[in-house]
């Protein structure tokens, strides 16, 4: 008996073990790798279409650990991406105001410039993580609608917040800044984040190197979330919080975790979004914002993260696409919603990653001599 | 400091005016296979939701093993080492079979997630040790075939028993199975009996087992309580039960004159 249980045990034990570790890495080096190349081969608007892929991808591939993998419906997700872009817009621009003396793109491959977006970067991400905590709070006592409403409000308070801020320091005019350099800290006391009209001048740092890497590493981090214990903890609120918890899942803790990480990669996106050379304004906080991104994960599957991103590449392209038909560009987004809605409910992809439909099909059908 | 295992005295909870379960004492020695019967709507599952701090007990005590239970959350007293099945079965459907095993054996474990997200070699080992036991308990269960498959997916039967299969993986002290044999045929009953003894013993637990199925629960209960509109009506061995005149009365009492409900 025992020879008999280590074989099945060691069958079922490789399987999933190989393709966890090397086709993820592969796909996302592959995916980066192709849009470098097409980079190359392609003029700055197209660029600038693969940055908002990238960018698209890491938010909706955050926003898919809490709503796809958790099933805590948030709707505020723009909101901590905003908060990530405007924490990262204000340490590039100001930090390079103090150590450059000008906002200015530096030239080169890597300098200072790099070091003040990834710091912006982490910051961004590590405020708008700890915004998530207090967001993710009250995902314990509320479900479903409620919860919707609740991180609604969250997108649009710091919508309302960031209207408020005070103007900018003119990273153009010498006097001003001379200001700001003497007394740095009176001046961002002020929060000068150029209210309602939106934070400009960012040096856009965040090329498709910086921002395929971050798919990739986003990608990664949540792929490993999905395939461990915390991802099952996720998974199982989503599935059944009574027996989820009657199994020894804290609700509290996994919810709460799911919001954090969520917000931390959604930081990361919005930081990204900051350095891409477009204004950062309040607006990027709003609803809006946020349902585009949960189309994206709804349209990839909730809880696929290769989907999320084929997903986001489909949302930003295709309008492209039917460019030549802009006339019937949304009615053809909308059919396209309705009929995923009718023919799969559950999004491209479902719960699984592009790479397990065929295997799991297999698998599926093989063991037919269930007992 | 009582000899028992589960500990649990004059527990109650009324739902509005309804006295759901009423001054309930339930006291399981280690390794006893203790049996809740009762018609339908006499408290039995709200028992249940009791012990494993669904609801919060209005009165009473409760402990496991001389730890207190009362006002813990749920997953406390699934870690302290009660676990349970679940009348209507609520498996993680969409979950792989192996999925829903290895997800029970959470409370086992740490889970921080630097070490996941990095695939510390403790994390690693932990994955896979949990995976191992998961297999091997699905292995003990004949589930092992089906591990890949989706929970949802699985023949009725294999559901009722998967559901006793993750609830074993928590580790517990004391097993509550609310009625397992539900919709089962008379072998698959006569089969699920066996697993139930077999798993007592295997893993040394308790097991207070819900069932309407008379012949199975005389057959593998020791020991047998009987509720009847929220209040113990009886306690006893299987045949003090059956030839107790109040449990006559509370089953016979019914319209139809059956001892089993559904
Ligand atoms: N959350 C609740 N709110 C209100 N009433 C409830 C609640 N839970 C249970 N009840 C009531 O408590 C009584 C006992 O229900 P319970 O489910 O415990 O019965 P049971 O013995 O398990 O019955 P069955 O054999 O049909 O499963 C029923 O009258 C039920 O309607
Ligand atoms: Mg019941």
């Amino acid at each position: 008996m025992p020879s008999a249980l280590d074989a099945t045990t060691n069958a079922q034990l490789r399987r999933p073990n190989l393709p966890l570790i090397t086709l993820p890495w592969l796909a996302c080096a592959l995916l980066g790798l192709a849009m470098l190349m097409l980079g190359r081969f392609l003029g700055s608007y197209q660029e600038t279409l693969m940055q908002q892929v990238g960018i698209f991808a890491i938010a909706a591939v955050s926003l898919n650990i809490v709503n796809g993998l958790a099933g805590q419906f948030s709707m505020g997700h723009a909101g901590f991406m905003a908060v990530g872009a405007y924490v990262a817009a204000a340490t590039t621009y100001y930090g390079s105001l103090l150590h450059f003396n000008t906002a200015e793109l530096q030239p080169g491959l890597f300098n200072f410039g790099h070091v003040l977006m990834l710091i912006g970067l982490l910051a961004g991400a590590l405020v708008a993580a700890a915004l998530g905590y207090l967001v993710g709070l009250p995902s314990l006592r509320l479900r479903g609608d409620y919860l919707a409403i609740v991180t609604l409000g969250f997108g649009e308070i710091v919508r309302v917040l960031l209207q408020q801020t005070s103007p900018q320091v003119n990273g153009k005019d010498p006097a001003e800044i001379a200001a700001f350099t003497d007394a740095p800290l009176r001046t961002l006391a002020r929060i000068p984040l150029n209210g309602a009209l939106g934070f400009e001048g960012v040096p856009a740092y965040a090329t498709n190197l910086w921002i395929w890497t971050f798919v990739g590493i986003t990608c990664l981090a949540a792929y490993r979330i999905k395939e461990s214990s915390s991802g099952r903890a996720f998974l199982s609120i989503r599935e059944d919080e009574i027996a989820a918890r009657a199994m020894g899942i804290n609700l509290t803790k996994y919810k709460v975790r799911a919001f954090v990480l969520a917000a931390f990669f959604a930081g990361i996106a919005g930081g990204l979004l900051a350095h891409a050379g477009v204004t950062t304004s309040p607006i990027d906080a709003g609803f809006q914002r946020s349902f585009e991104i949960i189309i994206v994960v709804v349209l990839g599957g909730l809880g696929s993260i290769s989907g999320a991103v084929l997903a986001a590449i489909v949302f930003v392209l295709l309008p492209q696409v039917l460019h030549p038909i802009k006339d019937y560009r949304l009615v053809i987004f909308a059919l396209l919603l309705i009929s995923m809605m009718l023919l799969r409910p559950k999004g491209l992809f479902g719960v699984r990653e592009i790479w397990n439909i065929l295997p799991r099909r297999a698998a599926h059908t093989k063991p037919g001599a269930t007992p | 400091m009582s000899t028992f295992l589960l500990d649990a005295q004059n527990l109650g909870i009324s739902f509005g005016g309804l006295k759901a379960v009423q001054a309930l004492t339930l006291q399981i020695p280690p390794n006893a296979l203790h049996g809740l019967i009762g018609p339908n709507g006499a408290g039995k599952t709200t028992a249940f939701n009791l012990l494993t701090g669904v609801y919060k007990p209005q009165t009473g005590s409760m402990t496991l093993n001389a730890q207190n239970l009362m006002g813990l959350p749920p997953h406390l007293i699934a870690k302290a080492g009660l676990s349970r099945t679940f009348q209507n079965i609520r498996l993680f459907g969409e979950l792989s079979v192996l999925d829903n095993v290895m997800l029970a054996s959470h409370c086992r474990g740490h889970h921080s997630i630097v070490a996941t997200l990095f695939r510390s070699p403790t994390f690693l080992a932990q994955e896979q040790a949990m995976r191992r036991r998961a297999m091997h308990l699905l292995d003990l269960f004949a589930l092992a075939p089906a591990a890949h498959a989706q929970a949802k997916s699985l023949p009725y039967g294999d559901q009722r028993r998967l559901e006793i299969c993750r609830a074993l993986a928590t580790e517990p002290r004391v097993l509550l199975l609310d009625e397992p044999a539900a919709g089962l045929n008379p072998s698959e009953k006569q089969a699920l009996a066996k697993l139930i003894q077999t798993v007592k013993a295997q893993f040394n637990l308790a097991v207070l087992l819900i069932e309407h199925d008379m012949s199975l629960v005389m057959q593998v209960c020791e020991q047998i309580t009987v509720l009847d509109h929220g209040c113990t009506i009886a306690h006893g061995t299987p045949s003090q039960i059956q030839s107790d005149p109040r449990v006559r009365e509370a089953y016979l009492g019914e319209p139809t004159p059956t001892p089993a409900g559904t």
